[in-house]
C-alpha cells in the first residue's frame, strides 16, 4: 500500500461505528475516501484505523422534512445530491453545487459529510451551509442526536465541532421561502480545479428592502467567514447596483488570506468582494420581485 | 503453387494522404498495450528512491542499516557507491560547463528538491517505500537559488564547485549587422524584459523501466520507456564502463514522452547498478508526484535588453537580445538548447540582423528535458511578442504587420540569415485562412460594440505564428562545443518478406503514440503494392532485433521524414529483390515486373505472375531452384538508413542548414476577459497547420489538437513555481500543477494548407511539437484586449490574477517598452 499499514473495520450500524471510534482514538471515519485516502497515501497524517461508514444506509437517506426543508444524510454522495428530484425541487442550489464539484470521479464517491468534516478552506459545502443556516446533526454515544448550527460547526482548517467518537449524521436545511434567495459564486483556477475565491449568500427580502442576509466567504481563512459588516450594510437597502457595491466594500471579518502559487492574498480578498457582489445579485434575482 | 491463381494485377490504391485507422488503437483502447510497468521478470524487486527534501544541501552520513534489516529488502544503493563504481556522465557543454559532475544518484550534495539520493530495492513496491522511509540521511542545509537572474550574482550560492559559477554555457550568436540596423532604423523599440515561464508536459505514463543485469552474459536488459535509447546508451556506457553492445533496450508501448523521457538515463543507470548489486531485475515505476517534481521540466527563459529596429513602412529589421535560459540543476541534454533555437533564428519573419547573447544558467530547480517545442518555442514566442509589441506601440495593424514581414510564397526556399532554408510554405495564405475560419471581421465588430456598451467584459483577438523545425542536423552541436564529433542525422528501418510471403517491418524509432505502425504500413504498402492492413509493423523498439543508428528514437519532429524515409528506402530495396526473383521465375526482366495486391506480375500479361509466397519459397526453402547469381543477390531482408543531405555547419559564422523541414502553425484566438476578475474565456480558437504532405491527416490532426491543448494549458494554468527562500516546488503535484483537461480546452477549429517539402523523401515535414503557438496567440489576444497605451504583456503565463493586474496597471506606471523614432 501507499499508505502506512492500518486497520480497517466496516461496522453495520451508526451505533457500532461510533463505538469503534470511541474505543480507537487513532481511528477515523472513511466516507468517500476522496480526501482521506489521498492524505494517507502521502503519509501526511497519523491514522491507525479506518472505520468505513460509506455503506451505512442510515447515513444515505435524502428526506423531506415536514416544514418543507430537507434532511441530507452525511453519506449521500455528490452525484446523488445532484440528481435527486427532491433536492432539485426544494433547494436546487445544493444540487448545483454538488453537480459542479470537481470531476465525475470525485462526484461518484465524495460525500456531503466528508466534505464538511474535511473543512478545507476551499471546500464547496461549508460556506453554503453557513449561508443557508443549516443545522448539523451529530451521532454520539447514545441514540440521541445533538445538533450544532453550521455557523458553529466549522472550527478551523480541517477541524470541526465533533467530539472524539462522534460522527456527522445528517445536515438539516430549512425550506426557502419565495422572498428568499441564495447565491453561490466561485472563481476557479480552471474548470475542474480548486477555488481561488468563493462567496455564498442567503437573503430575504421584505417588500423593497433586504430584511435579512447571511454573506459568507470561503477560501480566505480558517473557516467560512460570515461578513457582519457587509450584511449590516445590505439590510434595509433595496439591492441596487450601487448599494450592493458599497456594501461589499465594507471591512471584511474573520479572514486571513494566504497566497500560494495561484493567487496572492491581495487578489483573493479583492475577488472575494467581487464574488460576494455577484452572489448577492444572484440571490436577489431569485426573490420575488416586490409588488 | 499455381501461377494461374493469381488475381489480376490491379495496383492497390494508395493510402497516402487518407485517414487510415491507426493500427495501434485497438490494443491501446482495449487495455492490451504493453508498457514498462506491465513487464514482469522472475525474481524482480521494486525500487523506491529516497529523494532530497531540500533544494540545496551537503549530504552528511547516510544510514541504510534499518532499511536493509527489514525483511524482504534486497539491497540499497547510495551516491557514495555510485561515485566509486562509475564515472560522471559525459557533458555536451564545452569548458567550464563540461566540468559538471552528474551521477546516477546525488554525490556529495543535493541540488534540487526531489533529487534521488538513495535507491532501495525490495520484494514489493510498498515495502520498498516503507524501507526508503527508514533510510536516514543527514543534510547540512545550503542557501538555494531559484531565480534565473539572481543566480548570476557574485554572492549567489554556487551549485557546482567544479564550475565555480552558475553558468553552464554562454555564447553570442550574431548575423547581419544589428548595430547598423539600430543606427539606421526609423524607430527603435526597446523592451526591458520578457519572461517565458517554466512548465512541462504530462505524459499519461510516468517514467518506468525494468532493468536486469544478467550475471551470466553481462547483458543489461532495459525494458523502459526511454524515447531515445541510443542517446541513453551513449551516455550510460562510458559512465558504467559497459560496451553499448551489451546494453539491450526494449520498449513496446510508451504513454507519451514529449522529449522528457530522453533524460531518464541517470535513473536507468541507477537501476542497472542496483540490479548488479542485488543480482536481481529491478522495476522502477515513477509516482506522478515524482514525475512532476523531479523527472524533467521544460526550459524557462528570460529575455532582457531587447532592441528592435523598425522602418517607417513596418519592415522589422531584426533584434538584439540577451537570453538567459534556466536549465535547473544539471545540464543533461543541455546545452543543445543553446543552439537549437537558431533553427528558427528569425522566426516566421524576414528579419536580417540578429544578435542573441545566450547564457544558460544553473539554479536549484529540477533539471530540464527537451520538452515539446524545445528551445524554439521560447525563441519563437519572444519574436511573436516583439512583432506584436511593435504593432501595438507603433500603431501598425497586427495582421498587416505580420503579412508584410512574413516571407512571401514565392520566396521559398527561404534562406535565413544563419543559412537555414525554410523549405516551403505560405504564411500569408495560412493567416488569411485562419482569420476567415475565426470570423475575424465579425469579432472586430463585436469587440467595438462591447467597448461602446461597457458591461465589464472585453474581447481580445490574437494571432500566433510559429514554426516546427524538424529533422535536426546534429552538426549544430558543434556550434555549442566545437569538439563534439556529431553531424547529420538519420534513421534506419528493416523490411523483410517473411517465410510465407508476409511483409514485416521494424523501425529504429521508439514511438509514444504517434502512430508509426500505421504510417509505416501505409508507406511500405504503397511501394510493395499491398494494403497497409496486410503489413506487420513490429510494435515498439528493440536494440537486439531492430535496425538503428545513433540518432534513432522518437523526438524532435522527424519521423515523417527520417523514419518514413528509411521505410521507403528499405521497401524499395525489397521491391527490387522481389522483382529480380519474379523476373527470374517468370522469364522476364525486372523492370517488366509490377507489384500489386501481394503478387509480382509481368506488366500487361495477366497469365505471368507469382504471389509473394512464391517469392519467399524460392529464396528461403527452394533456393536450389534459383540461379546462384540471383540467390546470392537477394536476402529478402532489407535494411536501409535514410540520411538527410546535410553538411557540417560553419563554426566561425554559426551558419548552416540546421534542420531539413519547417512545418508552420498559425493560430487565431478570441478571448473574453472579465474586467473585474481577469478571468479569461476562450470564445474561439483556430489552428491552421502546414506540414507538407500529410501521410495520415487524422494523425496530424491529433498532434495539432495535442499541441494546442498543451500550449493553452501552459498559457493559462500550468506553471512550476518555486519558493524563492526555500527552493521548494510549490506546484509539485496535480492539485497545484493544473494540466489542462478536456473541459479546459475550447473547441478547436482546424484548417490546413499543404506545401510539400522539396527536401524530404516523401514531401512530408516533421510535425507534432506545434511551436508553442497558443502561448504567442493568447499573449497577443491579451495585448489586443489591453488596447493602445495599455499595459504590455511580457510573460507567457497569464492566469486570472496576472490579467487582472495588467488591466489595472496605472497609466503613469513605468512601462517596460520604449520607442525612439527618428
Ligand atoms: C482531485 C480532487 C479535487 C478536489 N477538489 C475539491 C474542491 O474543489 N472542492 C471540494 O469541496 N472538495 C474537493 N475535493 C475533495 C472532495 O470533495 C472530497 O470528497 C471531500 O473533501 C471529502 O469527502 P469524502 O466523502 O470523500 O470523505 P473522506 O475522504 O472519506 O473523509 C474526509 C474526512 O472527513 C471525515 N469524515 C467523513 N465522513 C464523516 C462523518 N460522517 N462524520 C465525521 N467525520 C467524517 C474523515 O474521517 C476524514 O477525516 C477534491 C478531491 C479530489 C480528489
Amino acid at each position: 500500500m501507499l499508505a502506512r499499514p492500518l486497520k480497517y473495520a466496516r461496522p453495520a450500524s451508526v451505533a457500532e461505528a461510533t463505538a469503534l471510534l470511541r474505543s480507537h482514538p487513532g481511528a477515523r471515519p472513511l466516507a468517500g475516501g476522496q480526501s482521506i485516502v489521498n492524505v494517507l497515501k502521502l503519509r501526511a497524517a497519523e491514522v491507525d484505523a479506518l472505520i468505513d461508514i460509506s455503506r451505512l444506509e442510515e447515513l444515505r437517506t435524502i428526506a423531506a422534512t415536514p416544514d418543507g426543508g430537507l434532511e441530507l444524510g452525511a453519506g449521500v454522495r455528490y452525484v446523488e445530491l445532484a440528481s435527486a428530484p427532491l433536492v432539485r425541487e426544494r433547494l436546487p442550489i445544493v444540487a448545483d453545487v454538488a453537480d459542479g464539484l470537481v470531476d465525475v470521479q470525485v462526484r461518484n464517491r465524495g460525500t456531503l459529510g466528508g466534505n464538511i468534516c474535511l473543512n478545507d478552506p476551499t471546500s464547496n459545502f461549508p460556506p453554503l451551509l453557513v449561508a443557508l443556516g443549516a443545522t448539523i446533526r451529530i451521532a454520539g454515544a447514545g441514540a440521541e442526536r445533538r445538533s450544532v448550527p453550521a455557523g458553529d460547526f466549522f472550527v478551523g482548517p480541517y477541524r470541526c465541532a465533533l467530539e472524539p467518537g462522534e460522527l456527522v449524521h445528517s445536515v438539516v436545511l430549512a425550506p426557502l421561502g419565495g422572498d428568499e434567495g441564495v447565491g453561490y459564486q466561485t472563481l476557479q483556477l480552471a474548470r475542474d480545479s480548486w477555488a481561488l475565491a468563493r462567496a455564498a449568500v442567503w437573503l430575504r427580502r421584505d417588500g423593497d428592502a433586504i430584511a435579512d442576509a447571511r454573506v459568507v466567504l470561503g477560501c480566505l481563512g480558517p473557516r467560512p467567514a460570515r461578513q457582519g459588516a457587509i450584511e449590516a450594510a445590505l439590510l434595509g437597502g433595496g439591492g441596487g447596483e450601487a448599494s450592493v457595491s458599497a456594501a461589499v466594500a465594507a471591512p471584511l471579518e474573520g479572514i486571513d488570506a494566504v497566497g500560494d502559487s495561484h493567487a496572492s492574498p491581495e487578489y483573493r480578498v479583492e475577488m472575494a468582494r467581487v464574488y460576494a457582489k455577484r452572489a448577492i445579485h444572484q440571490a436577489l434575482a431569485q426573490t420575488e420581485a416586490p409588488a | 503453387m499455381s501461377v494461374q491463381d493469381a488475381a489480376a494485377p490491379t495496383k492497390a490504391a494508395s493510402t497516402i494522404g487518407t485517414p487510415v485507422r491507426r493500427v495501434e488503437d485497438k490494443r491501446l483502447l482495449q487495455g492490451q498495450g504493453t508498457f514498462s510497468d506491465d513487464v514482469w521478470m522472475k525474481r524482480m524487486g521494486y525500487v523506491h528512491f529516497v529523494r532530497s527534501p531540500h533544494a540545496h544541501a551537503r549530504i552528511g552520513d547516510i544510514d541504510v542499516a534499518r532499511a536493509e534489516a527489514m525483511e524482504g529488502v534486497y539491497a540499497t544503493l547510495t551516491g557514495a557507491e555510485v561515485e566509486a563504481m562509475t564515472e560522471p556522465f559525459m557533458q555536451i557543454a564545452p569548458e567550464p560547463g563540461s566540468r559538471m559532475e552528474d551521477y546516477a544518484l546525488a554525490v556529495g550534495k543535493v541540488r534540487f528538491v526531489g533529487e534521488p539520493v538513495v535507491a532501495v530495492l525490495a520484494e514489493t513496491r510498498a515495502l520498498a517505500r516503507d524501507a526508503a522511509e527508514a533510510v536516514e540521511v543527514e543534510y547540512e542545509l545550503l542557501e538555494a537559488v531559484v531565480d534565473s537572474l539572481a543566480t548570476l550574482s557574485p554572492t549567489a550560492p554556487v551549485l557546482h564547485e567544479t564550475i565555480g559559477k552558475n553558468i553552464g554555457y554562454q555564447d553570442t550568436y550574431a548575423w547581419g549587422d544589428i548595430d547598423w540596423a539600430l543606427e539606421h532604423a526609423d524607430h527603435v523599440v526597446s523592451i526591458d524584459k520578457l519572461h517565458f515561464h517554466r512548465f512541462s508536459s504530462t505524459p499519461l505514463e510516468c517514467n518506468a523501466a525494468v532493468v536486469n543485469w544478467d550475471r551470466g552474459t553481462d547483458v543489461i536488459e532495459v525494458r523502459s520507456n526511454n524515447q531515445m535509447p541510443q542517446f541513453a546508451a551513449m551516455f550510460i556506457s562510458p559512465a558504467i564502463g559497459m560496451p553499448t553492445s551489451k546494453l539491450h533496450f526494449v520498449s513496446q508501448d510508451i504513454g507519451g514522452a514529449f522529449g522528457l523521457k530522453i533524460t531518464s538515463y541517470p535513473t536507468i543507470a541507477a537501476c542497472m547498478l542496483l540490479s548488479r548489486k542485488a543480482g536481481r531485475p529491478v522495476k522502477w515505476t515513477e509516482y506522478r508526484s515524482e514525475a512532476v517534481t523531479a523527472s524533467a521540466h521544460g526550459n524557462e527563459r528570460t529575455f532582457t535588453d531587447i532592441k528592435v529596429p523598425v522602418m517607417a513602412d513596418g519592415t522589422i529589421l531584426g533584434f538584439d537580445v540577451k537570453a538567459y535560459d534556466d536549465a535547473g540543476a544539471f545540464m543533461r541534454y543541455e546545452p543543445l538548447g543553446g543552439v537549437i533555437w537558431s533553427q528558427v533564428a528569425p522566426g516566421c519573419y524576414r528579419l536580417k540582423h540578429l544578435r542573441v547573447e545566450y547564457t544558460q544558467v544553473l539554479t536549484n530547480k529540477c533539471p530540464c528535458g527537451p520538452n515539446r517545442g524545445y528551445s524554439r518555442l521560447q525563441h519563437l514566442w519572444m519574436i511573436e511578442r516583439i512583432v506584436d509589441i511593435v504593432a501595438h506601440e507603433l500603431g501598425f495593424d497586427p495582421v498587416e504587420l505580420r503579412k508584410k514581414n512574413y516571407p512571401q510564397a514565392d520566396e521559398y526556399p527561404y534562406e535565413t540569415p544563419n543559412g537555414c532554408f525554410y523549405d516551403s510554405g505560405d504564411l500569408p495564405r495560412m493567416l488569411d485562412l485562419g482569420l476567415e475560419l475565426a470570423d475575424y471581421d465579425g469579432w472586430r465588430t463585436r469587440q467595438a460594440e462591447l467597448k461602446e456598451s461597457g458591461g465589464g467584459k472585453r474581447i481580445g483577438i490574437g494571432i500566433g505564428s510559429t514554426l516546427d523545425s524538424g529533422t535536426n542536423n546534429f552538426g549544430q552541436a558543434r556550434l555549442v562545443n566545437e569538439h563534439l564529433p556529431f553531424s547529420g542525422n538519420g534513421e534506419a528501418a528493416h523490411v523483410k518478406l517473411d517465410l510465407y510471403g508476409e511483409i514485416a517491418v521494424n523501425l529504429g524509432s521508439s514511438p509514444q503514440g504517434q502512430g508509426h505502425e500505421t504510417t509505416a504500413a501505409q508507406t511500405v504498402g504503397e511501394i510493395l503494392g499491398v494494403a497497409p492492413t496486410d503489413i506487420h509493423v513490429k510494435a515498439g523498439y528493440d536494440t537486439a532485433s531492430h535496425a538503428y543508428v545513433g540518432f534513432s528514437g522518437t523526438y524532435a519532429s522527424q519521423f515523417a521524414v527520417t523514419g518514413l524515409g528509411a521505410a521507403i528506402g528499405a521497401a524499395e530495396k525489397l521491391r527490387d529483390e522481389i522483382r529480380l526473383v519474379a523476373a527470374t521465375a517468370l522469364g522476364a526482366t525486372p523492370d517488366e515486373i509490377e507489384l500489386a495486391d501481394g503478387v509480382a506480375g509481368v506488366r500487361g500479361d495477366e497469365e505471368r505472375a507469382i504471389p509473394f509466397i512464391g517469392i519467399a519459397n524460392l529464396v528461403y526453402t527452394n533456393v536450389a531452384a534459383l540461379p546462384p547469381e540471383v540467390a546470392d543477390a537477394v536476402s529478402l531482408n532489407c535494411r536501409y538508413v535514410y540520411r538527410p543531405p546535410f553538411e557540417i555547419p560553419d563554426i566561425e559564422t554559426k551558419t548552416g542548414e540546421l534542420t531539413l523541414t519547417y512545418a508552420a502553425q498559425i493560430h487565431v484566438a478570441v478571448v473574453e476577459i472579465d474586467e473585474e476578475t481577469g478571468h479569461t474565456e476562450i470564445l474561439k480558437y483556430v489552428a491552421i497547420d502546414e506540414c507538407g504532405r500529410r501521410i495520415n491527416p487524422q494523425i496530424v490532426e491529433g498532434q495539432v489538437h495535442g499541441a494546442a491543448a498543451h500550449g493553452i494549458g501552459a498559457a493559462l494554468h500550468e506553471s512550476f513555481v518555486y519558493d524563492e527562500e526555500s527552493g521548494q516546488l510549490l506546484s509539485g503535484n496535480f492539485y497545484d500543477y493544473h494540466a489542462a483537461t478536456a473541459v479546459d480546452v475550447p473547441l478547436l477549429l482546424t484548417g490546413e494548407i499543404e506545401c510539400p517539402s522539396p527536401r524530404s523523401p516523401n514531401g512530408a515535414k516533421g510535425m507534432g511539437e506545434g511551436g508553442g503557438a497558443p502561448l504567442s496567440t493568447l499573449c497577443a489576444a491579451f495585448q489586443d484586449a489591453l488596447g493602445a497605451g495599455g499595459a504590455v504583456v511580457t510573460d507567457t503565463h497569464n492566469p486570472s490574477e496576472r490579467v487582472w493586474r495588467l488591466l489595472r496597471e496605472r497609466s503613469d506606471a513605468p512601462r517596460p517598452v520604449e520607442v525612439v523614432s527618428r
